[in-house]
């Protein structure tokens, strides 16, 4: 099934158990973000969180943790709720084949009812903000799907991007923004600033679920987003025109916020905590001037917690990194079986893949690097054999173990690039990579002693399937 | 309205208001304008007094004018 927009997905989530709604009075702060950070430390199958009883506001709306457990993530992608992480990445994989699916484009988007432009722009009058970790320097948009267009390629739909990035709000009309070098956006500015001019941008809050999987995806520059929603909804993805710059931006968003970064400014930013579980910045960012706010009556904000992992975030880019890395090693080395990038958006990344030849391994941990996410992220390679599930950690952990000789088998690469967010970084944007080969040698590697390994009897995966139905069956009782 | 009590985090004595709570005298939302450090009235004093604001996250005014700046600017092209 596949929601138009966020309502309709929070009506789900409240079908299914998955939303939690606390109607006691909270504080903005520090209530909001503490529930959200607590919802990744309570177990399995979190719920979403809405709150509506916040103290000093009269009608605020918020909606947090949406994407914040594989339930809700199976739910959001249409999947049965207790679908297993391997199976939701094996699906996602498979639902990419089907990009790209054309959008479909309708007139009557619900952020149409209400408007402030220009001079009347008041954020804080529209979006109840709140500050989320202790050392954020302020309140943040931090789960927006930002709409830019290349300027030189105005009306190529593929090179229009939409991109999640951290959004500092400064103002009532103000924001500050964060383009990191290697993504699209910053691409868009770039070529903005040289030529001295603005970069017109929409900025879209409380989007349907599998916008929100999309826009936080590693994509190829000229491939469009909304063309792979609707390859990961199985339904075209609904858009609309944006009035002020005419982008399109998604059907069903909450608020849409129009204006443009000022060319060649930068101010004072952050610092904000991040998805690497440590804050960044202050740094000077660039600083965006809002003309225009469009917004549904009684709109929900949604806001996304992240912090020292695991929080929401880890699930929201959790599969839709694995599945570019896994499509990209693919489509050079057949012989992968699986990628595992969910930890700290694919800094580490776990690679099972069967060996054509001896060193085989190493080299597919080498191409991991240079994909186009890996210049950024990707530091930590473990390579497992094609019988290792790599978000089975115990597995991997196993092949770690015995499988691993440490001269040999670890082999680091200095001074490769990273996000200059990564902690570890020395400068910023500048670390040491490493692979630990954790598979068996093959000819004409002949090292260490493999010859008998044990295996799985043939009967386990039947048996696991039976299991598994009689579980269900007894949890349903 | 800039009034001059001082930024928890940077110590600057001119402050702004923002916003102020829909339900009337519950907070403000008050900002630096010098550091931009962005907070609300009835937040924890951890975050809203210079006395008891954490060390760790203190800025000063060389941080702010030696932030590193991200993305660069380019250089303009020539037309």
């Amino acid at each position: 099934m596949a929601y138009d927009d966020l309502r309709s997905f929070l009506a789900a989530l409240d079908a299914e158990g998955q939303l939690l709604r606390v109607s006691d009075e909270v504080l903005p702060e520090p209530d909001l973000a503490a529930a959200a950070n607590a919802a990744g430390r309570i177990g399995e199958g979190a719920p979403a969180l809405y709150f509506d009883n916040v103290k000093g506001f009269t009608d605020a709306r918020i909606a947090l943790n949406v994407h914040g457990s594989w339930t809700n993530h199976a739910l959001a992608l249409g999947l049965p709720k207790h679908t297993p992480v391997k199976e939701q990445v094996e699906i996602f994989a498979s639902r990419w084949d089907d990009f790209p699916i054309a959008p479909e484009r309708r007139e009557d988007a619900p952020w149409r009812e209400n408007t402030q432009a220009g001079g009347d722009v008041d954020l804080f009058s529209v979006l109840p903000l709140f500050r989320l970790n202790d050392g954020d320097g302020g309140f943040y948009l931090d789960k927006a799907a930002v709409v830019s267009r290349d300027p030189e390629a105005p009306d190529d739909f593929g090179k229009q991007n939409v991109g999640t990035y951290r959004i500092q709000v400064i103002g009532p009309d103000r924001l500050a923004f964060q383009p990191v070098p290697v993504h699209d956006v910053a691409l868009h500015l770039h070529k903005a600033e040289e030529k001295g001019e603005d970069l017109p941008v929409a900025i879209t809050l409380g989007n349907d679920p599998v916008m929100a999987i999309v826009s936080g995806m590693p994509m190829a520059y000229d491939q469009s987003e909304y063309e792979m929603a609707g390859a990961l909804r199985g339904a075209p993805a609904p858009i609309a025109t944006s009035p002020l710059t005419g982008f399109d931006v998604p059907w069903g968003s909450e608020v849409v916020i129009e204006g443009v970064i000022e060319s060649r400014k930068r101010q004072i930013e952050g610092p904000f905590g991040e998805f690497t579980g440590h804050y960044s910045g202050g740094r000077r960012m660039p600083v965006i001037r809002v003309d225009r706010l469009s917004y549904r009556t009684n709109p929900v904000f949604e806001s996304l917690y992240l912090g020292k992992p695991w929080t929401e975030v880890d699930y929201l880019v959790g599969p839709n990194t694995c599945v570019p890395l896994l499509k990209q090693l693919r489509a050079e080395f057949p012989e992968v079986q699986a990628v595992n990038a969910m930890y700290t958006h694919g800094m580490l990344v776990i690679i099972s893949t069967a060996k054509r030849f001896g060193g085989f391994a190493k080299a597919v941990g080498m191409r991991a690097m240079t994909t186009r996410h890996g210049l950024g992220y990707v530091s930590q390679v473990i390579v497992v054999d094609e019988d290792v599930d790599p978000f089975d950690l115990p597995q991997v952990m196993w092949a770690m173990s015995a499988k691993v000789d440490p001269r040999e088998d670890v082999v680091v690469v200095p001074n490769l690039s990273v996000v200059e967010l990564a902690p570890a970084a020395q400068p910023a944007g500048i670390t040491s990579k490493m692979i630990i080969d954790a598979t068996t040698p093959v000819a004409p590697d002949v090292r260490g002693n493999f010859s008998t390994p044990a295996k799985d009897l043939p009967e386990t995966r039947e048996w696991a399937a039976r299991l598994q139905q009689l579980r269900t069956a007894a949890s349903a009782r | 309205m800039t009034t001059h009590a001082a930024c928890p985090r940077c110590a600057f004595d001119a402050v702004r208001t923002l916003a102020a709570s829909p339900v009337a005298g519950v907070w403000l939302v008050r900002q630096c304008e010098r550091c931009l450090y962005t907070w609300r009235t009835t937040e924890p004093v951890r975050r809203t007094t210079r006395e008891a604001y954490p060390e760790e996250f203190r800025m000063t005014p060389a941080d702010i004018e030696n932030a590193i700046e991200v993305p660069t600017v380019p250089p303009l092209r020539q037309p």
